[in-house]
């Protein structure tokens, strides 16, 4: 029998406080597409990290086709035949396609660069592999997401590599985009290289995935046939929980209005929208990229100015001129791009989540830190934080657990209304559980939630009423009960021809 | 199930407004650098004559080197001087160099040994800015600031802050030699000009030095030994400053305190370069046309009888637009 593309054994990784990997196993054969899959923290990235030589592990045994590798370096794993292609296009921006293509193994006449050879080449290969017509000579930082990734693998191939490491290669690509990928996956897997791909998306694992292997809490908890066993079973092992209580069910008294909307119009985005958000309600808004269901949350939130139109908050008409004003009027709001609009690493847990509610937890400006102490610690329990305590610093969390710690920081200001936007965007599915579990607190204590999301199987699940906007419109609205993914989709589409409205 | 659609991500094309916003600021660069010469032809009385023209190359060739010095530190760090590198000590350490050649030629050492040693002064100090910036991970903006100090003081030390004259063949052959009409430091300009856009922009090593810098983190993960390259464009910038000593010495025929001034002048060329690339990066093409600019700039006041205090009040702007269009460019 030969020796396995990769074997990675008893792998053992601490950070600091944190015990990121608990010997954990990879082996990967040759001519196998093998999936790689556990919650954020699990210890996905650091197990593909190591391999790739940017962190050093602290225990375990790495062997390459048989040969063991002691220390390994981003250089050495190169010469190993072994390449990753990064979640986050790592290219450098200024390069040409072909250079980044070619880096490192230019093609040369002499001691000179063969720029001829090299766009040729690289133009050969680009056409070989996705079919693609792309100058050679442009630019990295003028080509789409889904060109870049192309050029990553497209670098991989043209170094002759055996094994190829894709980390969410799909993230950011469109489906026919996702398609064209596959297709090259299954052509370089019958040309014999491993592959380890690496994927919150269930269902791309069951369609191109060999082999699965399952982590939970930094170790492996199963290798298994995604198509044998089904998504289900491999969700279950992930989460340790049964999928049944994904979307957790509440009962709650739908009292009266706290925020009215009426005929709110921002020029070239949204035109005429009304609405009421009442006391306990989950109210749902859906649409399509650019239908203006985030423009209309940005304007509640005071970030953008209507040009017609009022919002009513406490018995009164609301001019948000800036978000300040909002979150003074008693509005929160979930950015979408935590990463960006999130936390400030360098602080601790408790010390990110505590700021946007200070007012709150101080008296005649010191910080009540007993009240803080307790806020922040049930938040920590209630979102499941995975954190030694409140003051580990946020940059020795995981991506997945940072992320939590926004949404804490933004749900433990007391606010009337929320407003969400897109909060289970890149978490998983664990995490998911409880930001909806969070929600539903939040609902139970009367409070109003505006709900903005794509994933139109837990908008389906989570509200109570759900408005579907069409190119600045709301086109439909459904109560629980008639609310189904479907019927959704087809309004969100335009394929609901005339408004069906029905008032509630 | 997700709804999403993705607008189609395709960015090129002249309509987008950040290619064409790249193609204004060039042609603008191109547009002023003519203006201005055209301004001098017209005004300056004796600017346009052969002997001027070249005596203003000759003047540039310094600032040239010392120039090219500064972009090789740019493409291995990044042009943000905010935050990528720089080397501030390059005209302080071009001066410590002189110092060291003028005293040991005026000892009895001879050009064989004096200018090795010159030479070999400039890399040590340019080892110490990679030390300082690789090694000890200081901000290279205070880091080299610190290197500039040492140098400068050395050179004081070395030198009793007086001029230490020098006279030697190949000073003559270096200040008044010509060949085919075009006096020898012309020559060292073009030469080594043809020599560096082929190391930088015709090599592997070039490449990955523009790698290193346009994206550290993406260089790391090709598998690029970052640090060693970006001690290399150190180590290489005081190179550059022991060779510019030699000219330098031979123009003035000493070693004269002050060199340390043409920091300003260094960084405007080297910053006004990138204005003058298609992809705004520092280029050796580029370098080479922004010390000529102000090699111009500096010659043409000097015709008009205009102070040359201003010239150095016009530097500082240059470098304050340039970085501000620059980086506006870069965000829009």
């Amino acid at each position: 029998m030969t020796a396995a593309a990769i074997e990675m054994r008893s792998i053992n990784k601490i950070f600091g406080p944190v015990k990121a990997l608990d010997d954990a196993d990879l082996v990967v054969e040759a001519g196998t597409i093998h999936g790689l899959v556990g919650q954020n923290g699990a210890g996905k990235s650091t197990i593909i990290k190591i391999l790739a030589g940017i962190y050093r592990r602290t225990s375990g045994n790495v062997s390459v086709f048989g040969k063991p590798l002691d220390q390994i370096t981003p250089a050495s794993i190169e010469a190993e035949g072994v390449h990753f292609i990064h979640q986050d296009r790592l290219l450098v921006p200024t390069a040409t396609v072909a250079e980044a293509i070619f880096l490192r193994n230019e093609p040369r006449v002499g001691p000179f660069i063969n720029y001829r050879e090299m766009n040729r080449r690289a133009s050969e290969l680009l056409k070989l592999y996705f079919e693609l017509d792309l100058d050679p000579r442009t630019l990295i930082s003028e080509l789409s997401t889904a060109q870049q990734k192309i050029v990553q693998i497209t670098r991989a191939l043209a170094h002759d590599a055996k094994v190829m490491v894709l980390d969410e290669p799909t993230a950011a690509l469109v489906s026919r985009e996702v398609e064209s990928l596959f297709s090259v996956l299954r052509r370089l897997k019958t040309d014999g290289l491993a592959i380890v791909f690496i994927s919150h998306y269930m269902s791309e694992i069951l369609e191109i995935c060999d082999v699965v292997t399952v982590l939970r809490n930094g170790t492996d908890v199963g290798v298994v046939d995604p198509s044998e066993v089904g998504i289900q079973k491999i969700v279950e092992m992930m989460t340790n929980r049964d999928t049944s209580e994904m979307y957790p069910r509440r009962e709650v008294e739908i009292g009266a209005p706290v925020m009215s909307v009426r005929n709110l119009t921002v020029d070239g985005a949204f035109e005429d929208v009304s609405f009421d958000i009442r006391s306990g309600e989950i109210l749902g808004l859906t649409g399509l990229l650019g239908s203006g269901d985030k423009e209309v949350l940005n304007t509640l939130f005071g970030q953008i100015k209507p040009d017609a139109g009022e919002i009513i908050l406490h018995d009164k008409q609301q001019k948000f001129g800036s978000p300040v004003d909002a979150v003074n009027a008693g509005v929160a709001k979930i950015p979408e791009d935590r990463r960006a609009h999130g936390v400030a690493t360098g602080l601790s847990v408790g010390e990110n989540m505590s700021l946007a509610s200070l007012g709150q937890l101080s008296t005649r400006g010191f910080v009540d830190r007993k009240k803080e102490a307790e806020v922040v610690d049930g938040l920590i329990r209630d979102l499941g934080i995975k954190t030694p305590d409140r003051h580990t610093l946020v940059k020795n969390l995981s991506g997945g657990n940072q992320q939590k710690v926004v949404v804490g920081k933004w749900l433990g200001c007391n606010s009337e209304i929320s407003l969400l936007d897109e909060p289970t965007v890149a978490v998983d599915v664990g995490a998911k559980v409880e930001i909806y579990n969070l929600m539903n607190r939040l609902a139970s204590e009367g409070k109003g939630l505006v709900f903005v999301s794509s994933d139109l199987e837990e908008v389906t699940e989570m509200c109570d009423r759900v408005l579907v906007i069409y190119r600045g419109k709301i086109i439909g609205e459904y109560k629980r009960g008639e609310i189904d993914a479907d019927r959704l989709l087809a309004a969100a589409s335009g394929a609901v021809a005339e408004t069906e409205r029905k008032r509630a | 199930m997700t709804a999403v659609e993705h607008a189609p991500a395709t960015s090129r094309g002249w309509f987008n407004s950040k290619v064409f916003a790249k193609l204004a600021i060039r042609l603008g660069a191109f547009a002023a650098f003519a203006g201005i010469m055209i301004y001098f032809a017209l005004t300056a009385r004796g600017f346009t004559t052969t002997y001027n023209m070249i005596n203003v190359v000759e003047q540039s060739t310094i600032l040239g080197f010392l120039a090219f010095a500064m972009t090789v530190v740019f493409i291995g760090t990044g042009t943000d001087v905010q935050k990528g590198g720089i080397d501030l000590s390059i005209a302080a350490n071009a001066g410590l160099c002189a110092a060291v050649y003028a005293v040991m030629m005026r000892e009895g050492y001879g050009n064989y040994v004096a200018i090795p040693a010159a030479i070999g002064t400039g890399m040590v100090i340019g080892f110490f800015n990679g030390l300082a910036v690789v090694t000890l991970k200081i901000m290279p903006l205070l880091g080299t600031l610190a290197v500039m100090n040492i140098a400068a003081g050395v050179e004081l030390t070395l030198t009793e802050n007086t001029v230490v004259p020098v006279q030697s063949d190949l000073m003559t052959v270096l200040a008044f030699g010509r060949f085919l009409g075009i006096s020898t430091l012309a020559w060292c300009l073009i030469i080594g000009s043809v020599l560096l856009v082929w190391a930088i922009h015709y090599s592997k090593i070039g490449l990955r030095l523009y790698a290193v810098g346009g994206h550290i983190e993406a260089a790391r993960a090709a598998g690029i030994n970052t640090g060693r390259y970006v001690y290399g464009a150190y180590i290489f910038s005081g190179f550059m400053a022991g060779v510019a000593s030699i000219l330098i010495v031979s123009r003035l025929s000493s070693s004269t305190p002050g060199t340390g001034l043409m920091l300003l002048p260094i960084l405007a060329a080297a910053l006004l370069g990138t204005v003058f690339s298609r992809r705004f990066i520092p280029t050796i093409g580029g370098t080479l046309l922004a010390a000529l600019f102000i090699g111009f700039l500096a010659n043409g006041f000097q015709l008009l009888g205009i102070s040359s205090y201003w010239v150095s009040g016009v530097q500082g702007a240059l470098i304050l637009l340039v970085v501000t269009v620059t980086s506006f460019a870069k965000k829009h």
